[in-house]
């Protein structure tokens, strides 16, 4: 510690600054029109459900029925298909396979203040309708008219299986992806009658979900068997995407509502800032209260603090472009509050050393040095704990497909899949805070503090919470 | 000023009052019931908005009659944008589909159109997801004790490790009585609040039990085993206390101005998380400073004792 320069100091402070200042405003670059976002600011903070309001509705099948894990993928299919419809894009979706249910998300959306949320939650959760459909004609809004309206050759209820296959190219060797249909013998009959027509002019079939074209193709041959390969320019990706949506289409049952939870936009508005407010007067009394009690150690542990708050939010927006944020909710944010209270602990039991080394007469250089390596055990240790729950509570409740969630997955296994979106992100901000602490408690308030005393103004033992040298 | 506590000394005391408030939690709980949330045990609670006065008992009636099933009403004023309210709650554990709640919203705008009825908020759990919920907040709260106790047991070999987390995790368990009691006098419902508080002290408790043990082993290494259990201890937490009172002061003074303000802007929701979490950072430093550590005295004293006569 004694080859810490004295602008060690000004350094860490500007670095701090620098850093709040990039959290708070961001970096963006616009050309021609697009915003790239460098650096994200606190705008671009996604809310939480308890926050901007919104529906968390988890979709299950019916009683009794057990769904096939393709079936569950079709009914995803069809739930994303319908939320776009209904002009939702920021929603959230998971699918538990084992409990066969589908955890649905969205927020309020903006600007529609005649949003029924209880009429789109019904709306997802009915059955698709897929048809599919003589030529390819349409009206100016999408849906089907002229002929394609009138000619349905196959409903969905006739389609046995969709799935992806793949065929060799004889002439080019490469893989040509595609969706394997197999209809039943009703639906292999019209589609045989359908086919052998629309071969010879080299007609269209177009492939309906409600009112919304998945696909179109055109008929190369008269199909007899209920066996067809719709083929075109697919990847692995797009044709699974058309067989999710073909057996959704086919999904014997409807959707029905396990879960349901409506807030409205005004109620988590009012709480949020109430709760920065909060936040704010915690942080002032903090400082104050720390300056108070241990004089420059305690400034030095307010800067830090102010590292360790923008830390948080930092780690909340996701700070880079490209990492996607972390929706925050309200008891996030307490975690968050939290954290300010106990962030400055390190700082407490350091500074609490140092006053014992100088009462017990050491010299500041080594008071600080010993203070230091003393509280180190008990920092570690005590932080260490909380990162244990805080990695518990986020396996238990965070999204299945997430990587705590499946590494917990053998000690939850008896339960179904919980999303407490609101536990997750306490739990987030909780691990985040601990480890800012090691960050900011500990390396950048002894880096500074040891810069500091190097100012002989700053040599007096008083300002250390010691006894004046006489 | 260098007075040493007596902190072991008095441990009967600590033991008395810590076993009167939670046989306090336990009578009360028997007394007046927990008031279990429907996250935890499956129903539905429509919540609406109004304008005006409204008729409460027609409300029930035209809901429960489209449910089937009966539903408590109550009125309420949300503080935080100054609507109010009403709340529909079915408690039967069947739960409503989304067809159901959107005809009562709809026959309910229709027959009371002066009242200008919006949907709020509503919830509806599933009384198995309820209960799967609640089962995973255990299983997550028995598998960070266990953890904690090999944590410890490694770490703190030195002063009998296993000993020393074992009493640490009755310590936690002593600190989540006191939070239930909270819940339970204050009579807010047993939810994810409740867990979610749980689970914050049970982390805070630990690192301020564990601040003491890295004392106590320290002073071990310092004294050597000739001193007496007692009196290091006492020292020990002796010299703690500047710390303990100033995370304390600190950590609960964030979570009082957050108290103070969901208090003021009437969000509840908040007030029944910051202010058990209160009462549970208290018993954390409490039990931290007055159970654990004596509680290690009385266990690791007796099989110090037992070793110590084998020997002989």
């Amino acid at each position: 510690m004694r080859r810490i320069n004295k602008n060690v100091f000004f350094i860490v402070v500007v670095l701090i600054a620098v850093f709040a200042l990039l959290t708070f405003m961001g970096v963006s670059t616009t050309y021609a029109d697009i915003e790239t976002k460098i650096i994200k600011s606190v705008d671009d903070i996604r809310w939480g459900i308890d926050i901007s309001g919104g529906v968390d509705v988890t979709f299950s099948p019916p009683e009794g029925v057990e769904a096939s894990s393709e079936q569950m993928d079709a009914a995803k299919a069809a739930l994303e298909m319908r939320l776009v419809n209904l002009g939702i894009t920021d929603y959230e979706l998971y699918v538990d396979k084992a409990d066969y249910d589908i955890i649905v998300r969205f927020p309020w959306q903006a600007g529609e203040e005649e949003f029924d949320p209880e009429a789109a939650v019904e709306e997802l959760g009915e059955m698709a309708e897929l048809t599919f459909r003589e030529g390819y004609e349409m009206d100016d809004l999408g849906q089907p008219s002229g002929v394609t309206a009138e000619n349905v050759i196959v409903t969905g209820d006739h389609v046995v299986s969709a799935t992806v296959s793949y065929m060799i190219d004889e002439l080019t060797n490469e893989i040509q992806y595609g969706v394997s249909l197999e209809l039943d013998s009703e639906g292999a009959q019209s589609f045989a009658e359908a086919t052998s027509r629309l071969a010879e002019s080299s007609g269209v079939i177009s492939t309906w979900m409600d009112y919304d074209c998945i696909s179109y193709a055109t008929v190369s041959e008269a199909i007899s068997d209920g066996k067809a390969f719709i083929s075109g320019d697919f990847t692995y990706d797009s044709a699974k995407e058309l067989a999710d949506k073909i057996s959704a289409g086919a999904l014997p049952y409807k959707l029905v509502t396990s879960n349901f939870r409506v807030i409205s936009a005004t109620m988590g508005v009012g709480a949020r800032n109430a709760m920065l407010i909060a936040g704010l007067i915690a942080f002032i009394v903090v400082c104050l209260y720390m300056i108070a009690m241990y004089r420059l150690p305690g400034v030095i542990a307010s800067i830090a603090l102010v590292g360790q708050v923008v830390g948080s939010i930092a780690c909340i927006t996701g700070f880079f472009g490209n990492i996607p944020s972390f929706t925050l909710t309200i008891p996030g944010i307490a975690g968050i509050v939290l954290s300010i209270g106990m962030g400055v602990d390190a700082n407490v039991l350091t500074s609490e050393r140092i006053k014992e080394e100088l009462r017990s007469g050491k010299t500041i250089n080594s008071a600080l040095e010993l203070g230091y390596k003393r509280a180190w055990t008990s920092i570690f240790d005590g932080n260490l704990t909380i990162v244990f729950v805080a990695i518990i509570l986020m396996g238990a409740f965070g999204p299945p497909d997430s990587l705590l969630a499946k590494a917990m997955s053998w000690l939850y296994f008896a339960f179904p899949a919980t999303i407490e979106g609101m536990i997750y992100s306490f739990g987030y901000t909780l691990l985040v805070g601990v480890i800012l602490n090691f960050v900011f408690g500990v390396l950048a308030s002894r880096l500074m503090l040891a810069s500091i005393s190097k100012f002989k103004a700053m040599r007096n033992p008083k300002l250390y919470g010691g006894v004046s040298v006489e | 000023m260098n007075k040493v506590y007596d902190i072991v000394g008095r441990k009967k005391y600590f033991y008395c009052f810590s076993a009167a408030i939670i046989a306090l939690a336990l009578i009360l709980s028997f007394v007046l019931g927990m008031n279990v949330d429907i996250e935890f045990k499956g129903g539905t609670i429509i919540t609406y908005s109004y304008e005006g006065a409204i008729d409460e008992d027609r409300v029930a009636d035209i809901a429960s009659e489209l449910a089937g099933q009966s539903c408590r009403t109550s009125l309420g004023e949300s503080l935080a944008d100054g609507m109010k309210t009403v709340s529909i709650t079915f408690p039967s554990s069947t739960g409503l589909s989304s067809e159901v709640q959107s005809s009562i919203t709809d026959s309910l705008s229709q027959q009371l159109p002066d009242s200008k009825l919006a949907l709020y908020s509503s919830q509806d759990v599933d009384p198995t997801t309820g209960r799967g919920f609640l089962g995973k907040c255990l299983v997550a709260v028995a598998f960070s004790a266990v953890v904690m106790i090999v944590y410890i047991g490694f770490r703190f070999k030195r002063i009998g490790g296993w000993v020393a987390g074992c009493c640490s995790v009755i310590a936690l368990i002593h600190d989540m009585c006191f939070v239930y009691a909270c819940f339970v006098i204050c009579r807010f419902d047993i939810n994810a609040n409740f867990m979610a508080v749980l689970l914050t002290v049970l982390g805070y408790s630990i690192n301020a039990t564990i601040i003491i043990y890295d004392r106590i082993r320290e002073n071990r290494r310092l004294y050597g085993s000739e001193k007496p259990l007692d009196e290091l201890v006492n020292m020990s937490i002796t010299q703690c206390v500047g710390r303990s009172v100033n995370t304390t002061v600190t950590t609960v003074t964030a979570m009082v101005c957050v108290c103070i303000v969901a208090l003021v802007a009437g969000v509840e929701s908040i007030l029944s998380f910051a202010f058990p979490l209160v009462i549970g950072l208290l018993a954390g430093v409490y039990s931290s400073n007055c159970i654990a550590p004596t509680l290690w005295t009385v266990l690791q004293g007796a099989i110090d004792k037992k070793g110590g006569s084998k020997k002989k």
